[in-house]
């Protein structure tokens, strides 16, 4: 899977979480979900969850910690994605 | 999973916070309990039968516990801590008296504030905080409970904006917890105002407060996340019946301000 493909995928799992929809329209690796996107730590959670079920990975509570940005969670499914 | 152990000096800190906040009782416990009466005339709906479970599920219980509650009020933690208990058995009995876990922004403000949380036995907790100092609260939480102690934790996460619990927008802290302590075990309490009730900054005066405590074991076969999410959710739900109960028992009038006055 491509990383554009990944990116495809991670934006569409995210944008029902958003709360701020202007930086919806203007996401780049470095949008953050808690500031840029608005989204709360519990439903950050759901999101690390659907990204499991979408690519069929398993994110440990660390790397799930290390997930601050929309280039971070490409990144990480990039690595654990089979 | 294993979690850092805090360091010495973040325990032993824990420790003198414990230590002060229980000597501390001596004078905080009769101005509270003054401001609660005399001051704002609040009072209670059952309390010595609230009281007495209380007492008995923590002896039943004397590990670590998470005291699990809605949340509608800013001061519900000090008026939970009134009810649930009394000054004299909370100075026989330090690990009766819960920690606090209050947003930092809301009271970390000021001097009073700040020293008021102090004594009050409180973990400050920060909204999006970075990793590391997130780390060091639930490195700080695991550290007391640990010590056999309760925490006293709104599994919403936030207020109730509209009087009732939000069970589908809540936070996952508590089975975050409870993955971290598995020990733990949960006391699910329902409170509100008979009078007034709802959502507010604060209780208007005279209002009388409404308590439910249940124990609960939620469980769940994942792991990691997953069940962190689990777990929390059945908190949630357990509270929500419990609303639900509370609400019938108004309605059919088994429950009146009348029988309580």
């Amino acid at each position: 899977m491509t990383e554009a493909e990944i990116t495809e995928k991670v934006i569409a799992l995210v944008t029902p979480y958003v709360k701020n929809r202007k930086a919806l329209s203007n996401i780049t690796p470095d949008t953050t979900f808690l500031a840029d996107l608005g989204i709360n730590s519990a439903r950050l959670v759901d999101i690390v969850l659907a990204f499991e079920d979408e690519f069929g990975i398993e994110v440990s509570d660390d790397a799930a910690d290390s997930i601050a940005t929309v280039g971070d969670a490409v990144a990480l499914i990039g690595k654990l994605v089979p | 999973m294993t979690h850092a152990r805090l360091r010495l000096r973040s325990r032993l800190a824990l420790r003198v916070q414990r230590l002060l906040s229980h000597l501390g009782l001596v004078v905080t416990g009769p101005v509270l309990l003054a401001l609660f009466h005399f001051r704002f005339r609040f009072s209670a709906h059952d309390l010595a039968r609230v009281r007495a479970r209380y007492r008995a599920l923590r002896a039943a219980y004397p590990g670590p516990l998470l005291i699990c509650s809605n949340h509608l009020t800013l001061v519900d933690s000090i008026i939970q801590a009134i009810l649930l208990d009394s000054l004299w058995s909370y100075l026989r009995h330090p690990a009766a008296l819960p920690w606090n876990l209050p947003e930092a922004k809301n009271y970390y403000h000021s001097l009073s504030w700040r020293l008021t949380c102090y004594l009050g036995r409180s973990i400050p907790v920060e909204r999006g905080a970075s990793r590391e100092r997130a780390a060091l609260a639930q490195a700080q939480m695991r550290h007391v409970l640990g010590q056999g102690d309760a925490i006293a934790i709104f599994p919403e996460g936030k207020r109730s904006r509209d009087g009732r619990v939000d069970d589908r927008d809540f936070s996952y802290g508590v089975g975050q917890l409870l993955n971290q302590v598995p020990d733990a075990k949960v006391l699910c309490i329902y409170m509100r105002g008979m009078r007034f009730g709802g959502f507010a900054d604060f209780p208007r005066a005279g209002e009388r407060f409404y308590l439910q405590l249940e124990m609960l074991a939620p469980q769940s076969a994942s792991l990691g996340l997953r069940r962190a999410r689990d777990l929390s959710a059945q908190v949630v739900a357990r509270i929500k019946e419990m609303e639900g109960e509370y609400f019938a028992a108004r309605d059919s009038g088994r429950l009146a301000l009348s029988d309580t006055a």
